[in-house]
Formats: structure tokens, sequence, C-alpha cells
């Protein structure tokens, strides 16, 4: 198993860099795995990953793009609710690689 | 990932020169202990890997006739030797089919041939070392069982079963690839590949009854495990997730609606991909499939359609009568399948495409469509290569490439065909099918769309195209990714049924 | 002496080619299918299978598809060895059959036509690259075996004019358990031996292909799995 190490504290991580244990997560490591993605989170890269979480935290699985776009959309305004806001935030498409900062598992399958 | 490149189109779509060794080493995710013996494969690489790995493949050799002949019979006359995408793509020699067979040739040879156990040199034989072990698993990674050399073999040899064969060796003795088998272990945990559990499925459906509220006024339906439906709607899982996959879905059920058809999808059995059929694994592939059979025996449905899913339409029409009993003419003592056989309704097809219902809909002139709806597309179709090549639809063979095509002209006005000797039987993989849709491949998934991106540039530069349609979450997923790398935009690829949500006419009903 | 060698090489290249090929034809055929897997689009019916084996066996129309230098090449091969062998039946009937009679002149050059087909074949082998890449020492040989059959046969025919009528009573005679002695002729020595070594390696190399065809599923196998169901006996097991 892969780890990574963040201000002294050590993650583990799976072959991709997803973190194993979902309860670790903080914002330092979503910080850093944002910085080897070649992002630079700002005040709306945080408002997706916040709604991630929650999401995550209520169905156990990440949110369809659809679902998301449309939870963004209602609570942020409309004019960001479009799957093209969110790949601009996370060129490799929201579902995984908004996912790998959130700390949430990959999504698997033919996505 | 950014530094993933397109490889440049070729002036003259020749055969290209070899360069050896240029995929050698790349490797997919193995995948670890817990993901394997959750599916009952071992751990880890086991100690006695030679002897089991060998016993294996004697195994297999006496279960199936497609192996033992393919194996035999080859006579390295090259006729495969450039139908590869991923050779094409990669120009790795061992990528040619027949080198890509010849890995577990030499291999067989040397422990189940006269001449290979006497002669080893002489007819290409090989010890199986650690070497040769892992050349397997690099290069039976690099295959994506697209069928499309068998369509040029003389003998019919198919490089889809000797890839399944060796996946399954390799897993037999635990050195699989995670990406599948994570997968699979998550079908079986949560009822689809994505691991969508089924309150979050319901939120989304609901989510989705909304979304087409709003957009048309019509209450359209996405009905989920009701007793009593008529009709089994088992759809890929991106299909409820990704996009453009979820528009398609939103086609299905408009469909459904303006037939008035009542249907559901089942929240056990949400997923119609078996990626059991990818690692060659005859009991995953069945117990995958039998969930399907439990829901519908369950659910008391007398109609099975399936979604837009090129390798689960092969299972489904090929395999799951087999399997589960999902079909017609099971023999009167066969009681396993009469049991389900008996609740079908055979006035029609079991299992049915989503395209087949839709096709059969509008020559009954159950549907009604505004053309213009769709105006703003210029279309072609991509054949998915497990449905063009393992499957069928319609009373005739060839109707898997007709009804799509029929159906997208009887939505929409502008159509146009790519190269004709990359369509139909001859059609290009996707470059991300039979298990290789993950990131770790994201190189060969690139190379590999070569011959598909080419001529696809050719539609776009001569006749404007800016739709791909495709009935396959594969190369939906496939296409969206790797689709800018070639400079195209991510959304020129979408499904059939994407399109008759456009020009669908649903009254109010 | 030569004689006797010679068809005791016969005898045993013969029960090699019989026993071994029916070894391997039952092998397949007992080894089963468990899974539909005929490359579609396939025939629906029985009647379209067997038409499509023949297409394939007699026309090579995959191979047409893919590659007309193989095709072109390969099918003359082929078609002129087998009108080579119908042609030599002549030396094993007595009295010969009226149609072995009547494509005798065809089979004449049916030689010159074998030998354009297997040099062009060995020709792609040597200088295509792919095609050399895969090849391994024994597919070269086989085709230096055949293109010795074939030259030695030519030889023969239109250059030193073998005793034909000897040759025909040596056959003739062994195949009856009576000895005759086989003309002394080296080229005669060299075909003959070459012929029973293709014989003697046919069950054990890539010459299977040629019974292999006939069980290859994805081409034998009627496309309609909706219709009736299709189950091994192994696969049916489980469901108990």
């Amino acid at each position: 198993m892969a780890t990574i190490e963040v201000s002294g504290k050590t993650y583990e991580t799976d072959e991709e860099g997803y973190l194993v244990n979902l309860g670790e997560w903080d914002m330092d490591v979503a910080n850093y795995i944002a910085t080897t993605e070649s992002i630079s989170m700002t005040e709306q890269h945080w408002e997706v990953i916040n709604f991630l979480r929650e999401y995550f935290e209520e169905y156990q699985i990440a949110p369809a793009v659809r679902v998301l776009t449309k939870a963004i959309g209602k609570k942020l305004g409309a004019e960001k609710g479009t799957s093209e806001y969110l790949y601009a935030l996370y060129p490799y498409g929201p579902g995984k690689q908004a996912c790998k900062i959130a700390g949430l598992p990959k999504p698997t399958g033919c996505v | 990932m950014a530094d993933v490149v397109a490889p440049p189109y070729r002036v003259i779509p020749i055969i290209p020169a070899l360069i050896p060794g240029s995929m050698e080493g790349l490797k997919p995710f193995v995948a670890n202990d817990k993901i394997n013996t959750a599916i009952g494969f071992p751990g880890e690489l086991v100690e006695d890997w030679h002897d089991k790995a060998i016993a294996k493949m004697g195994e297999l050799l006496s279960k199936y006739r497609s192996l033992k002949v393919y194996m035999d019979a080859c006579v390295h006359c090259g006729a495969c030797s450039d139908k590869c995408h991923y050779f094409i793509g990669t120009q790795d020699p061992k990528n040619m089919p027949v080198a890509r067979q010849d890995l577990m040739r030499s291999v067989y040879r040397r422990y189940f041939t006269l001449p290979g156990k006497l002669f080893p040199k002489l007819v290409g034989a090989r010890d199986l070392t650690k070497e040769v072990l892992d050349e397997w698993y690099s290069y039976f990674h690099q295959c994506s069982e697209c069928r499309r050399c068998s369509v040029f073999c003389p003998y019919g040899i198919d490089t889809a079963e000797v890839t399944m064969a060796a996946r399954e060796i390799l897993d037999s003795i635990g050195y699989g690839q995670k990406y599948s088998n994570e997968i699979i272990g998550k079908v079986h945990r949560i009822g689809n590949n994505l691991g969508l559990p089924g309150p979050a499925l319901r939120d989304t459906l609901e989510g989705l009854e909304e979304d087409v509220k709003d957009a048309t006024g019509v209450d359209v339906r996405f009905p989920m495990d009701v007793k009593g439906a008529e009709v089994l709607l088992i759809t890929p899982s991106a299909d409820f997730f990704a996009e453009p996959h979820i528009d398609s879905l939103i086609g299905y059920a408009k469909v459904f609606h303006a037939t008035g058809t009542s249907w559901t999808l089942s929240s056990m059995a949400s997923e119609a991909g078996n990626f059991g059929m990818f690692i060659g694994n005859y009991d995953q592939l069945r117990q995958i499939a039998l969930r399907i059979r439990e829901v519908a025996l369950e659910l008391g449905v007398k109609r099975i359609v399936v979604g837009e899913c090129g390798h689960a339409w092969r299972v489904a029409y090929s395999f799951w009568n087999t399997l589960t009993g999902v079909g017609d003419g099971a023999d009167e003592t066969d009681r396993f399948a009469q049991m389900l056989q008996k609740q079908l309704d055979h006035r029609y097809k079991q299992p049915m495409h989503i395209c087949e219902f839709t096709w059969d809909a509008i020559e009954r002139g159950a549907l009604q469509f505004d053309k213009s709806k769709n105006d703003k597309h210029i279309i072609t179709f991509h054949d998915s290569c497990n449905v063009a090549r393992g499957s069928r639809m319609g009373d005739f063979a060839g109707g898997q490439f007709e009804i799509p095509r029929n159906i997208i002209k009887t939505v929409a006005n502008n159509f146009y065909e790519m190269a004709p000797e990359t369509t139909c039987e001859q059609t290009f993989c996707c470059g991300g099918g039979g298990g290789l849709l993950t990131d770790d491949l994201i190189d060969l998934r690139v190379k590999g769309a070569l011959p598909r991106m080419e001529v696809l540039q050719q539609v776009v530069d001569e006749h404007g195209v800016n739709f791909m349609a495709t009935i396959c979450a594969i190369c939906k997923a496939q296409f969206t990714k790797v689709l800018p790398i070639y400079g195209f935009d991510r959304r020129l690829v979408g499904g059939v049924h994407q399109l008759v949500s456009n020009a669908i006419i649903l009254g109010d009903k | 002496m030569v004689s006797t060698l010679f068809a005791i090489l016969f005898y045993l290249a013969t029960l090699m080619l019989v026993v071994g090929l029916l070894y391997r034809i039952n092998t397949y055929a007992r080894t089963p299918a468990p899974l539909k897997i005929p490359t579609t689009p396939a025939p629906t019916t029985q009647t379209g299978v067997v038409l499509r084996m023949a297409r394939e066996v007699v026309f090579f129309e995959s191979l047409f598809k893919a590659n007309l230098w193989i095709w072109s090449m390969g099918w003359l091969f082929h078609a002129s060895l087998a009108l080579e062998l119908a042609r030599h039946l002549r030396y094993f009937t007595e009295p010969v059959w009226g149609w072995v009679a009547l494509i005798q002149p065809f089979g004449m050059y049916a030689g010159l036509t074998m030998l354009i087909g297997l040099l062009g074949l060995w020709v792609r082998r040597l200088f295509v690259e792919r095609i050399r890449y895969i090849s391994t020492p024994s597919d070269h040989l086989m085709l230096v075996l055949l293109i010795g059959i074939a030259l030695s046969g030519l030889t023969m025919t239109f250059v030193t004019h073998a005793d034909v009528v000897g040759v025909k009573n040596f056959f003739i005679s062994w195949m009856g358990f009576s000895s005759a002695s086989l003309p002394a002729d080296i080229i005669l020595y060299f075909h003959l031996f070459g012929v029973a070594s293709l014989m003697a390696i046919f069950p054990i190399s890539k010459l299977l292909h040629a019974p292999g065809v006939f069980f290859s599923p994805s081409r034998n196998q009627t496309d309609n799995p909706r219709e009736k169901r299709h189950i091994a006996k192994w696969a049916s097991d489980l469901e108990n």
C-alpha cells in the first residue's frame, strides 16, 4: 500500500492515490492531492468538494454528474449548475478528480 | 494524466512499421488480496503458480473447444496481423492478434504438443517462466476482446477467447487485474459495477423524473422494484451516473412512457454489464447473470429489455439463455430454464434490446417524432464491437447494424456513415473495451482509439459531423475521455436514445 | 532394399496420418463448446452454416476480406494442391476413375501454379516485416518441404520423366500387401520422402488447420441463442 505524508501525518492510499480510509480525510490532505492533480483549490473548488462529502455521507456513493450539477446550481446559482462549470474546475472529470480530492472512493465501471 | 498525447493520424492509413517492445511492461494495477479473495480468487500470486497455471490451461483446453481448436489451427498466415486497433495505435508487434495468441500458443506447444516437447525452438515453444507470465499479464490486458481479428481469420480464430482463457488462468493463480476484479466484487456486493446503493439509485431516478417534468411538462416515470411490471429494464449502471449515458436512460423512459408500457428497473439487478466475460470466468459470468433471473422471477415480469451496453448485449443475447434461461426453446425436461421461460411472453424476443423495442414501436406507428429537434446534430454511428460481432438484433443477420441506424434516421435528419472498412462487422473498438477502461491504461486507450479517430476526422471534415451516436456505455465513457485528447469536443459522443429523447413527442398520456 | 524401406515408410506415414487425425478430430468433437460464439453477422439456420463453411473452405471468404496477397497466393496453392492430389489418385486406383483421367492435363500444370502460390507465400513470409516477425522456423520449413515436393514432382513431369508405371505398380502392390520394387530414381525418392514426411507431421502441426476449421465455433455455430437454449454438459451440471 502506498502512503502520502502531509505535515507530519501519514495517509494510506491505493495505487491510484485515492485515500483508503475515508475517515482520515482533512483539508490538508485534500490540498495536497489537489496539487498532485495540478489544481489549486479555490472557494469554488471547495463548494464542490463539500457537496460531494455531504452527499456521500447520506448515500455512500458520489453523486451522478447530473445530480451534482443540479445541486450546485440550486445551491450556488443556475450559472454554476452546468457540467462546463464543473469541468472547468476539474478538467479530468468532476466524477473522478473531485472524488479523489474529497477523499471518496473512485467511481468504477463504465464511467 | 496531462502527458498523454494522441498519436498522429497516419497520412495514408497504411500498415505501420513495427516498434518492438513499445508497450512492453505496460501493466494495469494488479488486484490486491482483499479484492481477489472477495470473489474467490487466491489473494496473491501463489507459490506453485507454474504447475497451477499449466493445470488450469489443461482444464480449459478440455472445457472449451474454441481454445483447443484455436491453439492448433493457426498457420501464421498474417491475415489478422494488421487488424487490431491496439497494434495500429502502438505498433508493438505483440499487439498483432497472432502474436498475442502466440504468447499462449508457445506455452501450449511446449506442454501439450509432441513437437513442442521435443523441438521447442523449431516450433516456437516456450517454458512458462515468470517473464512469460508477466508478458501474459501485460499483453492480455492490451486486448479489448473486440473480435475484429476473428472476422478476418480464415479459421475464425478469435483472440478474445484466448485473452479470456489467459485472464482466467491468471486469476486462478492470484494474478488478476484490479479494475475488473474490483468491479465484479461490487456487482455481487452492491448490485452494480458502480457501487450505487439502492437509496442513491432511487434518489437519482426521482431527480430524473423532476428533470423530465421540468423540461417537457410530462410526468415520465422511472420506476424501481415494481412487482408485476411488464418489462424489466436491465441497463448499465453508468446510465444512472455518467454523462452522456444518462441522456439515453431518459430516452428509454420516454419510449416506455409513449408506448404505454409498464416497466421497472431493479435495485438488485441494477447492472447490465457483466465483467465475468472480460475475465473469461464462467462461474463469475454465470453468477452475475443469475441476478437477472432471480429478479425476473421475483418481480414476475413478462419481458426483459436491455439498455445501451455493448458487452452486456453480447452476454444477454448470446449467453443469457445458456446461463440463466432468459430466452426460449429450452428442453421440456429442462426444469431450470422452463421455470423462467414459462413466465416470459414469447410473442416478444427474450431478451430484447432497447433498440429492438423502440424500432418495433416505430414500425407499429406507436411513436411520433419531431425530427427537427435533432437538426443541430450532424450524426454518424459508431458500431460497438460486442454488438457488431457478438450479437444480433431483429430477425436477420446484420439487424444489429440496421436497427440502430434506422432509429437514428427516423428521429434525425442529418446522418452520415464513416468509412465502410471501419463500420458494421469491420468496426473498430473504441479502445476501452474488455476491461481496459481504467485510468492506468489511458495511454493504451488513447492509442487504441486512433483508427476510429482517423475516420471520425474524415466525416467531421467532409460533412461537419458533430455527434457520434453509439449504443455502449464503455464506448461513451472512453470517447468522452479520449475525444478531447484528439482535439474534439467531449460531447461529440452520445447515445442513440439520447437522440430519441430529443425528438420524441410525448403527448399528454 | 530401398523399395522395402519406402514401403515401410509409407505404411508408417499413413498410420500416423490416419490415427493422428482421427485422434485429433475425436478430441475436437468431444470437447464441448459451452457458449454461443459465432462471429456475427452469422447464419441463423443450419443450412446457412453449411453455406458459410463451404464459402470459407472453398473460397477462403474471410481471408479474401483480410488481404488479397495472402488470399490469392494461398488460394492458388490450395486449389492447385487439391487438383494435384486428385490427379495423383491415378497411382492408387486400377482402373483409373473417369474423372481422374479427365483432369490429368490440368493437373500437370497445377504443379506449376502450386509452386507459384508457395513462392508467393514464402516471399511474403520472408520480406514483409510483420509476417517475418510471427514466423517460426517450422513455418519456413513447412514451405520448404512443400516447395521441395512441388519442384521434384515438376522435374519428374517435365524434365526427367519418371517411370510412372513402375511407381503405380509399387503402390498398388503394397496396398495389397504384396511387395514390388520402386523405380530407382533419386528425384522420385526425394519426392516420396517429402510426401511421407508431410503425412507424418500433419496431425501434430499447424496443418491441423484443415480439420480445425470445421470445428471452429466462431464459424460453425448457428446464430440462434435466443430461440434455442444451448448448454454443455459440464455447464448444466452447475444447475443441479
